[in-house]
């Protein structure tokens, strides 16, 4: 189970709205942007009636996060920057991963909320966000076979990270 | 035939299955809990998969986990090893109703054979010998007194409801069995709520010896001769080797031949071992089944050059056993040296910890079949079994010469193991004389192995 479609977000240009987005983009794309900027988020989406913004940092340029930092079968040994950064939501079972709608990239969770399911034998068991904080990547799809322990989001802590990489922000800037 | 196993069981025996199924050109997964993660049997396999926490419960105990990691990764077949899941009908039934294959006896096989005296009755139905009995519970003290005369003293008083040695008492005399009658029914009362009891022969200084049978699911039988497993501490088996050094070669025939034509008869499947003691005279009685792969199966395979698990996933599959009795050919004397992570100077307490240094023992004869390596962290969560040491000699003399030499070269450092009071038994007298019963070691004690051991460390 090791070869796991690690920290796939399906986001393709070419789904980007663009309808009624101009009239917004003065005001809402620089506050999007510098919450990215503030945060140690890769990525950021809004939504809102049937149009969304995604932003994406370069990853490579900042943050040296592990891409598919799961390591091994096991996934729960994953070490490094993730884990000290934020937490990661891990599989309560063996069986089949259904995210909860709610589970996307940028969305704001609290400790102990549903991200989704795990299907043993017909019998689902709860996904539950370890700690508060923004989901920073979805780490297996929807129906996807998972182990125990598997990674299956990243939670970053965006108020306590915000003042420190506002300060990482400015030294760097 | 199944073409892709789940392995759901750990340790020695995990890698003993994948050996099997690789040599057979199937494909395996191995099962494990997060403690296990870094152990042999997932390093050595194409593919594992993590099915719970280290706490058995909720990894390779739970029934569904097991299941589920089997269809998610896309296995046919389950091989539950020996232990954890192995003999629970309810378990194979599951397997089955995920349409995928149990290896082992199916689950109305395993049902059928779950009672220990339900499986005596079928037995004895078919000719086995068992130890003699009352018939029935014991209605009042008269009736006692009447059957303990049939049946022969010294004899155990046993609680119908009991189980696992439980509120037994032994009475060698009919004076002595009055009185324990009065104590064991208020016992009995008071520990199961039911105060029925009944007597059976207290047979001593027996010797344990077992029959390993292979059956297809179409009636067709052979045995790979006997093990004998004597050599016991508090009633766990230490070291088992066959021929069983105690009973000739007419009563060795006998009874492994009667042990398969019954088990056949009784309709039993798949692999398995029928439990005898025996007594001094080379009188036999059955005692149990053992529905599943057994710790020390490579005995008989060193004996025979049959691949037991091999054979054991072929009959689960559905094939036919495809040969008789007489191409099962037993050559030599094997023993096997369970290793064991325990200090042998602290009443055997188990131990876990880093093994920082492994060397195998080599040559003729020799196996390991082992899940160390240097650096292998022993966790704390499951039995003390590091691995065993299977040694083949033409004879049982050369068989123990051998071992002297392989337990001298066997190196497992960090850790504290039996090995030193292994090489002590190969110094004590009733060992080598094959003359012991299973009490040699608790009755000797372990004391005075221990200061063989001792003596051997300062030499």
């Amino acid at each position: 189970m090791s070869d796991d479609p690690v920290g796939q977000v399906p986001a393709s240009a070419d789904e980007e709205p663009r309808n009624g987005l101009e009239a917004l983009t003065d005001e809402v794309l620089p506050a999007l942007i510098a919450r990215l900027r503030a945060s140690r988020l890769g990525e950021l989406e809004v939504r809102s009636g049937d149009w969304r913004i995604r932003l994406r940092r370069d990853v490579n340029a900042h943050h040296s996060r592990a891409v598919g930092g799961t390591t091994g079968a096991g996934g729960q040994t994953g070490t490094g920057a993730a884990e000290l950064l934020g937490s990661v939501a891990r599989s309560p079972a063996v069986g089949y991963f259904t995210p909860s709608p709610d589970l996307a990239l940028g969305a704001s969770v609290q400790a102990g909320d549903p991200l989704g399911s795990i299907d043993v034998l017909g019998i689902a068991q709860d996904v539950t966000a370890p700690d508060n904080g923004i989901v920073s990547r979805v780490l297996a799809e929807d129906g996807q076979a998972v182990e125990y322990g598997q990674a299956l989001a990243d939670i970053d802590p965006l108020e306590a990270d915000l003042e420190t990489d506002a300060a990482d922000a400015a030294v760097a800037g | 035939m199944v073409s892709r196993v789940l392995i759901a069981n750990r340790g020695e025996i995990a890698i003993r299955i994948l050996r099997a199924c690789r040599g057979m050109g199937l494909e395996a997964v191995v099962a494990h809990s997060e403690a296990d993660a870094g152990s042999r049997a997932v390093r050595m396999a194409d593919e594992s998969i993590c099915i719970g926490p280290a706490e058995s419960a909720r990894s390779y105990l739970s029934a569904a986990s097991v299941i589920s990691a089997a269809l998610v990764s896309g296995c046919d077949a389950i091989h539950p090893g020996y232990g954890f899941l192995s003999e629970d009908d309810g378990f194979a039934e599951m397997t089955r109703a995920h349409d995928l294959t149990f290896i082992g006896p199916s689950a109305e096989v395993l049902e059928r054979f779950a009672s220990k005296a339900g499986t005596r009755e079928l037995l004895a139905a078919q000719g086995l010998p068992v130890v003699p009995g009352s018939h029935g519970m014991l209605r009042d003290d008269a009736h006692a007194l009447e059957e303990a005369e049939r049946v022969g003293y010294p004899l155990l008083i046993k609680p119908s409801a009991g189980g696992g040695g439980k509120g037994m008492r032994l009475a060698r005399t009919p004076r002595e069995l009055q009185q324990a009658l009065t104590v064991c029914r208020s016992e009995a009362r008071a520990a199961f709520g039911d105060d029925s009891l009944y007597l059976e022969k207290w047979l001593e200084q027996t010797r344990h010896v077992e029959v390993q049978v292979l059956i297809d699911n179409y009636g067709n039988g052979v045995h790979i001769g006997e093990r004998d497993c004597s050599v016991q501490r508090r009633h766990q088996k230490i070291i088992e080797e066959a021929p069983s050094p105690a009973i000739g070669d007419a009563t060795r025939v006998q009874l492994a031949e009667s042990a398969v034509k019954a088990a056949v008869a009784a309709g039993y499947q798949n692999v398995g071992t029928l439990e005898f003691l025996v007594d001094r005279e080379g009188q036999h009685y059955f005692i149990e089944i053992n529905a599943r792969i057994q710790v020390e199966h490579p005995v008989s395979e060193m004996l025979s050059g049959i691949d037991i698990v091999a054979e054991q996933i072929r009959l689960a599959s559905g094939e036919e056993l495809g040969y008789g009795q007489d191409a099962v050919r037993l050559r030599g004397h094997a023993i096997e040296f369970r290793i064991n992570a325990e200090d042998v100077r602290a009443d055997f307490q188990p131990q876990a910890g880093m093994v920082e240094h492994y060397v195998p023992p080599g040559g003729a004869g020799i196996r390991m079949e082992t899940h160390l390596y240097s650096g292998y962290d022993v966790p704390p969560y499951y039995d003390s079994l590091l691995g065993k040491l299977i040694v083949w000699g033409p004879d049982r003399e050369a068989a123990v010469a051998r071992s002297r030499v392989a337990l001298q070269e066997l190196v497992v450092e960090g850790i504290e193991t039996n090995i030193p009071f292994h090489r002590a038994i190969l110094e004590d007298e009733s060992f080598l004389s094959g003359g012991f019963d299973t009490n040699l070691l608790d009755r000797k004690g372990a004391a005075a192995f221990l200061r063989a051991v001792t003596t051997e460390d300062q030499a």
